[in-house]
């Protein structure tokens, strides 16, 4: 994906909580360190990763390192998107 | 990377040469004798190429590495002998069954059991025959010379990305070994990352494998799917060498070192003035049946020349309906048949059936 990566876009990981079991691998393989681990649970009890909220360049390292199925998807959008549904 | 157009090369050597030209992106394997110089030369030209070399912990991992890589839609190929593919046979039926596409180089040595690092053909039945649990079946090209080794591995390449099926190479431990000229194919135009391909994009979820279907009635679906793409592969895709066929009295069949060995022994017994002829299947799933029925006119037997115990002999039988005898010339153990033990079991055959 990050072939298609221009200027005008952004990306951004979306990592479903409850499907996280904490294994920390997106964290270790995210080259910009964008990710961390949430100090809290999960409701299956497990901590979880979470993105600081910038800086993601969508290249898909966390994707391809998650044993989840599904459990992160990479979102990409226009800034102008962004600006309006991100929260 | 510049290379000059002709190497002398071994047949694993040229198979990595092969796999590069055909833009394979990442290469997952163990070594072992007689394929290690495969993961040698994979590990020394890869990353030069910018591409992913791994030595994984065990057959099986690098097996699950090459599903991982297929599924996101980057060639890869994984190289083996018979022990390592006994393990890597739960991954390839999972390939199958999910519909990717890889390369898998086999290096057959002697068996069963951890058994010698000699050539043998022991390995035809769990690779031909699927091999791992389920329905499936892999397209099994069958090379005999370094030259091929190079060009089949290239030709799978297109057929698994043709049929999203795993494609075996399946070569004896002399062909893997043997130094040859080879002279190096065009390379192929790095194909796109196709549609089906899990990228971590919204649209790609869509692409999510399973290989579990626990509804009966659509694991039957998928069954019958794959049945019916077996059956389109065996339509389109089979293919073999013919020699002096046409008026042969004793077909010879025999694939690997063992066909060059065997086509020695026809060409010394035309000299004789017998009618020998040699097939050589090059695809042995699906099996050359059409062009082993057209033999059935002059032929009066059959003669399978194999590297292990009658393996391939059933599938001559097969291929002919049973309608005439059907006789096996074999050596185990990493022994090759010679020139003359094929001979005499040829003239033998031969005289029995008159």
């Amino acid at each position: 994906m990050s072939e298609t990566n221009k200027k005008t876009k952004v990306f951004f990981p979306v990592i479903a909580k409850e499907e996280c079991k904490g294994c920390e691998r997106c964290v270790t393989a995210c080259p910009k360190s964008v990710l961390r681990m949430e100090s809290g649970l999960n409701a299956m009890g497990h901590p979880h990763a979470v993105y600081i909220g910038e800086a993601c360049t969508g290249c898909g390292a966390c994707f391809y390192s998650c044993p989840e199925p599904g459990a992160i998807t990479i979102i990409e959008e226009s800034d102008d998107d962004e600006k309006k549904e991100r929260k | 990377m510049e290379y000059s157009n002709r190497l002398l090369l071994k047949g694993n050597e040229a198979a990595v040469y092969g796999a590069l030209l055909a833009g394979c992106d990442c290469f997952f394997g163990y070594p072992i004798t007689p394929a290690s110089e495969i993961a040698h030369s994979a590990s020394l030209l890869f990353p030069r190429l910018g591409r992913v070399f791994l030595q994984a912990e065990c057959e099986i991992a690098s097996i699950n590495m090459v599903f991982g890589a297929a599924a996101a839609g980057r060639r890869a190929m994984t190289a083996s002998s018979g022990l390592g593919i006994s393990l890597k046979q739960e991954g390839v039926s999972y390939m199958a069954t999910c519909e990717l596409p890889c390369v898998i180089v086999d290096i057959m040595r002697g068996g069963p059991g951890l058994g010698n690092i000699g050539p043998e053909q022991s390995d035809y039945n769990q690779v031909v025959k699927g091999g791992g649990h389920g329905n499936y079946r892999c397209i099994v090209l069958a090379p005999n010379s370094a030259q091929e080794m190079c060009d089949f591995t290239v030709k799978g390449f297109e057929l698994a990305d043709k049929y999203r099926t795993p494609v075996y190479v399946l070569a004896d431990g002399v062909i893997g070994q043997m130094l040859e000229s080879v002279t190096l194919p065009e390379p192929v135009k790095k194909p796109d990352i196709p549609e089906w391909a899990l990228d971590g994009s919204a649209r790609s979820r869509r692409n999510f494998l399973t290989s579990i279907y626990l509804e009966h009635d659509d694991l039957e679906a998928l069954n019958q799917k794959l049945q019916s793409k077996y059956d389109s592969i065996k339509k389109a895709e089979q293919t073999c060498e013919k020699y002096f066929l046409d008026d042969a009295e004793i077909v010879l069949v025999a694939y690997g070192i063992a066909s060059r060995v065997a086509r020695t022994a026809v060409k010394k017994l035309r000299d004789k003035g017998i009618k020998a002829g040699l097939l050589r299947p090059i695809t042995l799933f699906p099996f050359p049946n059409d062009e082993l029925m057209k033999t059935l006119g002059t032929a009066k037997t059959y003669l399978s020349v194999e590297m292990s115990n009658g393996q391939m002999i059933d599938d001559i039988k097969l291929g002919i309906s049973c309608r005439k005898p059907v006789e096996l010339c074999s050596r185990m153990g990493g022994n090759i048949p010679s020139v003359d033990e094929i001979m005499d079991k040829t003239i033998e055959t031969l005289e029995a059936a008159k």
